[in-house]
């Protein structure tokens, strides 16, 4: 019995029509990403799964049970807000245990979950205070402190990292990834941002105008992105896509600068419509390095001379963006590797994770 | 260097200059306002011999409160003379409700247009503000029909309710347009803690409220309080507000008019909104310009 399930489920306001039939299902303890860039839906996907929303059309059920219509109240969530949405005139206390205190348990029981999830949270010496008096990382906690305390069957988290600076953000991460893996919580986690979603995720869920783009494990998504704007938005610095024509199932070529490159590609059934025609190929930054040694008699690796025009350091590697038939390609070298402006350089292309997309509907071939 | 000294110089001159005038002006301004004030303290100090041959402004040759005493206790009013005391009991009687439930029911009305819309709740909204804007004078004869129908006519409750249903116009436009300032995630992470729509209310909203409810007590009471023309037609013999009594002690005249003791309950009737404004003025400037609330 699925955790959640999200049967078809449409929202419009008045014409406008904000998701589009979602259908997802997610296990016990799963942690689930809903992704896209802003206005896509996922927000409001999440509003409507806490029944802070209503539906137009489908079902939500949690744990089997039919909620669709239920009160946020009603249907065992705890949700960590944005803005973290702490009750300014309560303490950390108070914050933690309101829910509880609402839901009836007893006075003792209350103390002994408070001290629990402060524990567990490292916020024991923060339980007298106002929110007002702590900093952003600590109101995170709180927040995280909060939902925790109910138990509920779902947590679902709204961008929560999103207010706090670079570095606590990666720790925070860190910290909550550490705690799916400790409690096995059931979770939904809106993000827009990929590398959170990435290192997170048990299943990402790609989202784009209301549409449920790809449903996939993080890796699934990177290596084999359904379409070109899943491969696109995943992945920083983001995949390179050219044009180019499939020669036959294990060559592909590119033109431009009036010379022909022929790139070897592994043998795969689905290309053979294709055969002829025009594609899109898209290979990530990473695939494009210095010549390596030891990859050079591999089977699907080519080395190619390219021109280099611009170099970011980036401390563990260097960015170098080439042209390629007339179209930047972004490179992800060794900083060893000397590169100098405007000369050419020989760029090791490793096409064994070479993804073709069909250039008319944009889908992975 | 020396040519640029004296530009600064010149140009420190310059702003003392403004200053002493800005102060000069301020100063002055604040004088026109206090004069009247200052003319009656002064001669509710007097007795009326020494108002009638001396000057407006001059200061009292022998203070004395007896204006004050007669003004309290024994000035007549109409056909009584037992002073404005027993108005000043009557005025607090319909104040004192009056501004409690209308403030409860702005309060309540700026939290449902603000964190419950439902359709239409903005033309609602808009509807209700139009209540700001109709002239006292325009309602008093459909009130008093209905105030008859209530079989509330001539009574203190039935002057409390006009004042209740005059006053939720402003005190909903106090507390709605500080609630929609209130981050509305708070309402959400409550609703999903359990708690419903009125337990939101006492737990969460209303304890931010202290500072617009300090606004709107400082202007309902000032409202209620100054109201004459409500008072006079809606309140019957037994329950006459303190400024129609005022009104009465100053035009009952058995004799010659008694200019200290018309100062002296003058004063005694404005007291307790002037106390208002000393005590919770500072409050009423903080609520006004009070923003989002830190740490929501």
């Amino acid at each position: 019995m699925a955790a959640l399930t999200i049967d078809n489920v449409k929202k419009s306001y008045g014409p406008t029509q904000v998701l589009k039939g979602i259908n997802i299902a997610i296990e016990k303890g799963e942690f689930l990403v809903l992704i896209g860039p802003s206005g896509c839906g996922k927000s409001t996907m999440m509003n409507s799964i806490a029944g802070l929303e209503s539906v137009t059309e489908g079902r939500i059920l949690i744990g089997g049970e039919d909620v669709t219509h239920a009160n946020p109240k009603d249907r065992d969530i705890a949700m960590v807000f944005q803005s973290y949405a702490l009750y300014p005139n309560m303490t950390v206390r108070g914050n933690i245990s309101f829910g509880l205190e609402v839901r009836k348990m007893p006075k003792a029981e209350r103390e002994v979950q408070v001290d629990k999830v402060a524990k567990l949270l490292q916020i024991e010496h923060l339980l007298d205070r106002k929110p007002a008096q702590l900093s952003g990382g600590q109101r995170q906690r709180v927040a995280m402190g909060r939902a925790l305390a109910r138990e509920p069957k779902i947590y679902l988290f709204d961008e929560p990292l999103s207010n706090l600076d670079a570095k606590l953000r990666v720790e925070m991460r860190a910290e909550i990834k550490k705690l799916h893996q400790r409690l096995g919580t059931t979770i939904v986690y809106v993000t827009h941002d990929q590398i959170e979603a990435m290192t997170l995720a048990d299943r990402i869920a790609v989202m784009k105008d209301g549409v449920l783009l790809q449903l996939a494990t993080p890796q699934q998504i990177y290596d084999t992105p359904a379409n070109i704007f899943v491969a696109g938005f995943m992945g920083s610095p983001a995949m390179n896509f050219i044009e180019a024509t499939l020669v036959n199932e294990s060559c592909v070529s590119i033109q431009g600068d009036g010379q022909i490159l022929e790139l070897p590609l592994l043998k795969n059934e689905s290309n053979q419509p294709y055969i002829g025609k025009k594609v899109i190929l898209g290979i990530r930054p990473e695939m494009i390095t210095e010549p390596l040694s030891h990859k050079q008699d591999e089977e699907c690796v080519k080395v190619v001379t390219l021109k280099a025009m611009l170099t970011e350091a980036m401390g563990a590697d260097t960015m170098v963006l080439t042209t390629l038939a007339d179209k930047e390609i972004s490179c992800r070298i060794n900083p060893s590797y000397k590169v100098s402006i405007g000369e050419q350089c020989e760029f090791m292309f490793d096409m064994s994770k070479a993804v073709l997309f069909d250039p008319e509907s944009e889908n992975l071939i | 260097m020396s040519s640029h000294s004296l530009n600064n110089q010149q140009r420190s001159f310059v702003q003392k200059l403004l200053r002493v005038a800005l102060y000069t002006i301020l100063i002055f301004m604040a004088a026109v306002y206090l004069l009247p004030l200052f003319v009656m303290v002064l001669n509710s100090l007097k007795d009326m011999e020494e108002i009638r041959s001396g000057n407006l402004l001059a200061l009292p040759q022998d203070p004395s409160f007896a204006a004050w005493a007669k003004a309290w206790g024994s000035a007549c009013t109409g056909s009584t003379c037992e002073g404005i005391a027993p108005f000043f009991a009557n005025s607090f009687k319909i104040v004192i409700p009056a501004v409690i439930i209308s403030t409860l029911l702005g309060a309540l009305n700026g939290y449902v247009l603000s964190m419950w819309r439902f359709r239409g709740s903005e033309l609602f909204f808009g509807l209700l503000l139009f209540g700001c804007f109709i002239p006292f004078q325009v309602i008093l004869i459909p009130m008093a029909m209905t105030l008859g129908w209530l079989g509330l006519a001539s009574s203190a409750s039935g002057l409390i309710l006009v004042h209740v249903i005059y006053g939720i116009a402003f005190t909903t436009l106090f507390f709605r347009n500080y609630y929609i300032a209130l981050p509305r995630e708070l309402i959400s992470a409550a609703k999903i803690d359990g708690a419903g729509f009125f337990l939101i209310f006492w737990r969460i909203v209303l304890p931010l409220s202290p500072p617009i409810i300090v606004v709107t007590v400082i202007w309902q009471f000032t409202q209620v309080w100054n109201d004459f023309l409500f008072g006079v037609v809606f309140s019957g013999v037994d329950n006459l507000p303190i400024t129609v009594a005022l009104n009465n002690l100053v035009n009952t005249s058995f004799g010659g008019k008694e200019y200290n003791v018309d100062m002296a309950a003058a004063l005694l009737a404005a007291l307790p909104t002037i106390l208002v404004y000393i005590f919770a003025g500072k409050y009423f400037v903080r609520g006004l310009s009070a923003g989002a609330v830190k740490g929501a």
